[in-house]
């Protein structure tokens, strides 16, 4: 009984919803009958432009209706302003045209944003559509003006059962389409490019930098060296062993910077064994207890056996460092075609991505690769963040 | 000693044979690929190896394969791998068999020809020989820290370099402490870790490596 009275209201809330055009529409149309010859021109104007404006809200409604009732979260796709900026001259452009008042280039670029947008027409064509759920209820009602007992039964009986056509209607007819999910994508794909520029600029910049003031100059001062103990070796041998000496201490000094820089770059143990053993490697060196367990089918690509060494090692340093962390779990698995890397510690918790910290960091370097991370961390601890990157299986 | 030299690069690969032949040894063979250095391990049998870890063809972990699999089918063949970086991972596959015969250093530790040559001598004889790198790191972590805080900075100090493979006399002339006074440190910090003490130096070293390892 209490299934049908839910029925019954939520039949309701979707003829409120989906009914709402149509009955603009129905009322355009009988105004303009009523008034007849070209006066219809007026309402039907009125139709169109209500249409259009209304359209927005009912797919709202209707995508939270069926989130509600099913669960099943449809994205809206709507395209997104860019943002509003003022000129040198103090006009504000909006990416389209240039106007005296931010107020007005923001009211401007909101019509053209919308106008432009695909996701504006395919609800506007929602509209149109939305009424089917309710189609059998309303033909059961059409059929009582001829045969009143069959069509109220069939209205009656057909009601409760309507709202349940919504979900596959809205899943077929509201996502966003290819093209715009296309769009998104190319949209998501430049920002990220842009990222990935500049953070390898500023790499290589770092490289850069590091030998040249150190291992190149070691370099230089060891030829220094070298020449002097030539000159000296006949006359006062005594300082020229000094002097090689120095310069062999030197020449230690610099393999052990460039050691370091070069584990900075990339690893030598991921080059020699792969992910799992480097990961096991760092794991042997951390003051963390730290037990790893992996299941790798395959040998991942470079590019990501990279970030994902580096993304756990910055874990760790974080464990370490910020959760007063003394054990961690390590696991890397692969699940179906994605490979999961889950990190544990018993710190005390409280870590959050913050935008432009070390974290925000991780994931964008993850998302180059379409990879996630997911951070867990309760104040108190502990702290479970779980890195995911999909990869082709070979 | 008959000595091969596995190393890829031709530089590197000269100057060990000039630096073993300056100290009046003689290198039998030389290898540059991970498949060559396990052939030559295993026909010329030689009294010790200087295999580099990172090799043609794959350029990964050739050498140390090689040096590996040479171990086990001919346990305890006396290796030293050199290498670039070193990692406690690898340090502990060269262990694990606990046949002695190994040494593992960093490439720089060739510039002290002096103690590079001995501890060559060192693992020829059946001994092992770490780069005090290794040890270093396995000091610095592991479950066993606990205990390690127990001892004191001279203990701390021995037990150092007899991990990196050091008879006590050696380790008393690095010191500069008479043999008696190592012998005492090794029997307190022997007692401290509750290892057991042995007569036989090697067996010692793969004990307190053992140790460490934990």
């Amino acid at each position: 009984m209490r299934q049908v009275t839910v029925g019954f209201v939520r039949f309701g809330a979707v003829f409120g919803v989906s009914m709402l055009v149509p009955i603009v529409w129905a009322a355009a149309v009988a105004l303009g009958v009523w008034w007849g010859g070209w006066a219809w021109i007026a309402p039907v104007f009125w139709a169109c432009f209500g249409t259009l404006a209304l359209s927005r809200p009912v797919c709202r409604m209707f995508r939270a209706l069926v989130a509600r009732w099913t669960g099943t979260v449809i994205p809206a796709g709507y395209r997104q302003a860019a943002p509003v900026a003022q000129m040198s001259t103090g006009y504000w452009w909006n990416g389209f045209s240039y106007s005296r008042t931010s107020e007005r280039a923001r009211e401007e670029q909101r019509w053209r944003t919308r106008w432009s947008d695909p996701a504006t027409w395919r609800d506007v064509r929602f509209t149109a559509i939305a009424p089917v759920t309710v189609i059998v209820p309303l033909l059961g009602l059409t059929l009582a003006l001829v045969q009143r007992p069959l069509g109220i039964i069939v209205a009656i009986a057909s009601a409760p059962f309507a709202w349940r056509l919504a979900e596959p209607l809205a899943v077929r007819f509201l996502r966003p389409s290819p093209a715009m999910a296309l769009a998104d994508r190319v949209e998501e794909l430049t920002a990220q490019r842009a990222d990935t520029t500049v953070a390898q600029a500023a790499e290589i910049r770092r490289i850069e930098r590091d030998l040249h003031d150190g291992a190149q100059a070691r370099l230089v001062s060891l030829g220094l060296s070298l020449a002097t103990a030539e000159k000296l070796m006949a006359t006062n041998p005594d300082q020229a062993k000094a002097l090689l000496r120095e310069a062999r201490v030197g020449a230690a000094a610099s393999l052990s910077e460039l050691r370091e820089l070069v584990r900075g770059i990339s690893p030598p143990v991921l080059n020699e064994r792969g992910l799992v053993d480097a990961v096991r490697a760092s794991a042997l060196d951390s003051p963390l207890d730290t037990n790893v367990t992996a299941d790798l089918r395959q040998k991942l690509d470079p590019p990501i056996e990279s970030a994902l060494y580096f993304g756990i090692a910055e874990l760790m340093t974080n464990a370490v460092k910020h959760a007063h962390a003394t054990r961690a779990q390590i696991s890397i698995v692969q699940r179906n075609t994605d490979i999961v890397v889950e990190v544990e510690d018993n710190g005390r918790g409280g870590a959050s991505v913050r935008a432009g910290g070390g974290l925000d960091g991780l994931r964008r370097r993850l998302a180059v690769f379409d990879g996630t991370l997911e951070i867990t961390s309760p104040a108190g601890g502990p702290t479970r963040a779980r890195m995911l990157v999909p990869c082709e299986s070979s | 000693m008959r000595i091969l030299v596995a190393e890829d690069l031709y530089l590197l690969r000269d100057g060990l044979v000039r630096l073993i032949e300056a100290y009046g040894h003689q290198v039998v063979a030389t290898a540059t690929t991970g498949p060559e250095t396990l052939d030559a391990l295993l026909k010329w049998r030689p009294d010790v190896s200087i295999v580099d870890v990172r090799m043609p063809p794959t350029q990964s972990d050739e050498g140390l394969r090689a040096a590996l699999e040479a171990r086990r089918r001919a346990p305890g063949l006396p290796v030293l791998i050199l290498s670039q970086h070193v990692e406690q991972l690898y340090a502990r596959e060269l262990l694990a068999d606990g046949a002695g015969g190994v040494g593992y250093f960093l490439k720089e530790s060739v510039f002290d020809a002096d103690q590079f040559i001995e501890a060559l001598e060192r693992v020829a004889g059946g001994g092992t020989a770490m780069d005090p790198a290794v040890i270093g790191k396995l000091l610095a972590s592991g479950s066993s820290n606990r205990k390690l805080d127990r001892l004191t900075e001279r203990e701390h100090d021995v037990l150092s370099l007899m991990a990196e493979g050091l008879s006590n006399q050696a380790i008393g002339q690095r010191l500069f402490l008479s043999d008696s006074a190592i012998s005492k440190y090794t029997t307190s910090l022997f007692g401290k870790l509750d290892i057991t003490d042995d007569d036989n130096n090697n067996r010692r070293v793969l004990a307190v490596l053992r140790y460490l390892n934990k």
